[in-house]
């Protein structure tokens, strides 16, 4: 197993709080890696300390051997982690086909600096047509390309955002709360989405959910979250068995469906 | 071809203040194309949602760059007035990666302070600065061997370095850093997901926004012979907003139409100063409340209706 995402130790304070504690798991290339938990968990906070938008405290992270403890969600971007967003996040005025060029456009132009590097080595942009339609197809909004993304139904929105993501070539999608707000047909599309992430494409992933049905159908291991803790770590089946797991987090009573 | 017919009708109007060769509206001319500059280089800054004092600083800084360069070093003035601008870029260079950590109201209050504190330099600092007392004696420029001296001179250097920072701005805004620049103004948490170093862009913009300033205020020097600080205190960025605000910020067409109708505004009331302060409320009133997106907009959006 060739270890992916690593943490070690990661804990993240706010305050006196302690929102993440001595967090430690490691993802494997080609996963699909689930993150559970109840409201207030520390999902959140977690996700956000991967994708760099909050520094960790205390511990150690990488990816795939480099080291990104500290980095800040643009460089995290441009080291091959891509992300989305829980609630729909797209430049609502432009196009379909803009926020899938805008997806590529940045990491390569992301400071002055590289814009002139590219100015001066005369490289053809990192999004051409072709991977715009490519991507476009591949996320099924092929025939949406002109429409304003803010005109797109929610689910479209979050699809869109994948989309984005996808533009970015990353080794790993950190996906936070897919199907929130998705009707059932959309959560059915969004999970068949994410298994294609990994079998077609070989993008590790790392997603955070609500959804019990869809987390234990698409993902090879899940980590349950409790309190800034982790309780538990492994296959579907095994979470489902593992008794700590069904009091702490589900009520002694609960039977997954 | 429709830029070209563009083109030419700014050329045409452009060269009416040359045939009256009036030098009262020659010297009109001349601020308009100054202001436009200053304009130009906060209408960048406001694309990125950042409302800044320091451009109207930057301008002086340029300003009085150039003059003490070119009369205490002995620069060529094409030497100094290049050295404005590359000053004060260098300044927002230094300052830009503290300063645009911050935004809102909170980066319009630091720039008011820098701004303060570069004019309190200019006044209190005498024997570099002349204080409130001026600096007087600025020589004329001379580019290329050739020496300005007349009115026209400055008014056609003015309207050339006008018309360069509105093409550079309107280029900069067509091509992919326009893109970069919206994506700051609209979703910064977005761009920033999908690799943007949102700082850096900032302070690229703040840096490149410094420079046309310093470009404008070592004209302004140079044109003038003479400087005093309240050339470039807190009054002369609120001209600049409200150029930006009248004209309109959707297109860098805005802040031009902006220092076109406003700077001689003055000269047009002059005759009843007392109800000039007055005039300049009313017109912003009017603006604020029925023509929010400015004239560029509005007829924009007249467009859109009759089309």
């Amino acid at each position: 197993m060739t270890a992916g995402l690593t943490l070690a130790g990661v804990s993240r304070n706010f305050g006196g709080l302690r929102a993440v504690s001595d967090m430690s798991f490691e993802t494997a290339r080609g996963e699909i890696f689930g993150v559970i938990g109840p409201n207030g968990a520390g999902k959140t906070t977690l996700f956000n300390v991967i994708a760099g938008v909050h520094p960790a405290s205390d511990g150690r992270i990488s990816f795939y051997g480099k080291e990104i403890t500290g980095s800040r969600s643009d460089r995290v971007s441009r080291l091959g982690i891509a992300r989305t967003f829980q609630a729909t996040n797209v430049f609502k005025e432009e196009s379909v086909s803009e926020n899938l060029r805008r997806g590529a456009l940045f990491g390569e132009i992301h400071s002055p600096l590289a814009f002139l590097r590219r100015c001066f080595a005369g490289r053809a942009p990192a999004a051409t047509r072709p991977d715009i339609d490519e991507i476009a197809a591949f996320i099924g909004l092929a025939d949406q390309m002109g429409k304003p993304a803010g005109s797109l139904a929610y689910g479209l929105q979050k699809i869109l955002g994948v989309g984005m993501a996808l533009m970015q070539r990353p080794r790993l999608m950190l996906m936070d709360e897919p199907a929130a707000g998705l009707n059932p047909t959309e959560k059915t599309v969004m999970a068949a989405l994410i298994a294609r992430l990994r079998d077609e494409r070989g993008i590790d992933v790392l997603v955070v959910e609500h959804d019990m049905k869809l987390i234990m159908s698409i993902c090879d291991r899940i980590l349950v979250v409790r309190q800034g803790c982790r309780i538990a770590l492994g296959t579907p089946e095994a979470i489902q068995a593992d008794q700590a797991v069904i009091e702490a987090y589900l009520g002694a009573d609960y039977e997954f469906a | 071809m429709k830029t070209l017919a563009w083109a030419i009708a700014a050329l045409v109007l452009a060269t009416v203040p040359l045939i009256f060769g009036d030098r009262y509206i020659l010297h009109i001319g001349t601020m308009v194309g100054i202001m436009t500059t200053v304009a130009l280089s906060l209408h960048l800054m406001m694309r990125i949602g950042q409302l800044s004092f320091a451009q109207v600083a930057f301008m002086g800084i340029g300003a009085y760059a150039s003059a003490l360069l070119t009369m205490r070093l002995g620069f060529p003035t094409a030497l100094s007035f290049l050295c404005a601008g590359l000053l004060a870029a260098l300044l927002a260079l230094l300052i830009g990666p503290l300063f645009l950590r911050i935004k809102g109201v909170y980066f319009v209050l630091l720039t008011f302070a820098f701004s303060q504190i570069v004019n309190l330099v200019f006044q209190d600092w005498t024997s570099l600065f002349g204080g409130n007392n001026g600096l007087f004696g600025i020589p004329k420029m001379a580019l290329f061997g050739y020496r300005l001296t007349a009115a026209s001179h400055y008014y056609c250097l003015a309207a050339v370095l006008a018309a360069v920072t509105y093409l550079t701005v309107r280029a900069i805004r067509r091509s992919d850093i326009g893109t970069v620049l919206s994506a700051l103004d609209e979703n910064e948490a977005l761009g920033r997901s999908l690799g943007l170093d949102a700082l850096s862009w900032r302070v690229g913009i703040f840096t490149v926004t410094a420079f046309f300033a310093g470009l404008a205020g070592s004209v302004y020097a140079h044109y003038l012979g003479f400087l005093s600080p309240p050339a470039f205190s807190f009054w002369t960025s609120v001209d600049a907003i409200v150029m930006n605000v009248i004209g309109g910020m959707a297109t860098p067409l805005g802040p031009v139409i902006g220092a076109i109708l406003l700077v001689p505004l003055p000269e047009l009331l002059r005759d009843a100063k007392q109800f000039q302060l007055l005039a300049y409320a009313a017109i912003l009133i009017v603006f604020l409340l029925f023509f929010r997106d400015g004239i560029v907009g509005y007829l924009a959006k007249r467009q859109r209706a009759t089309s």
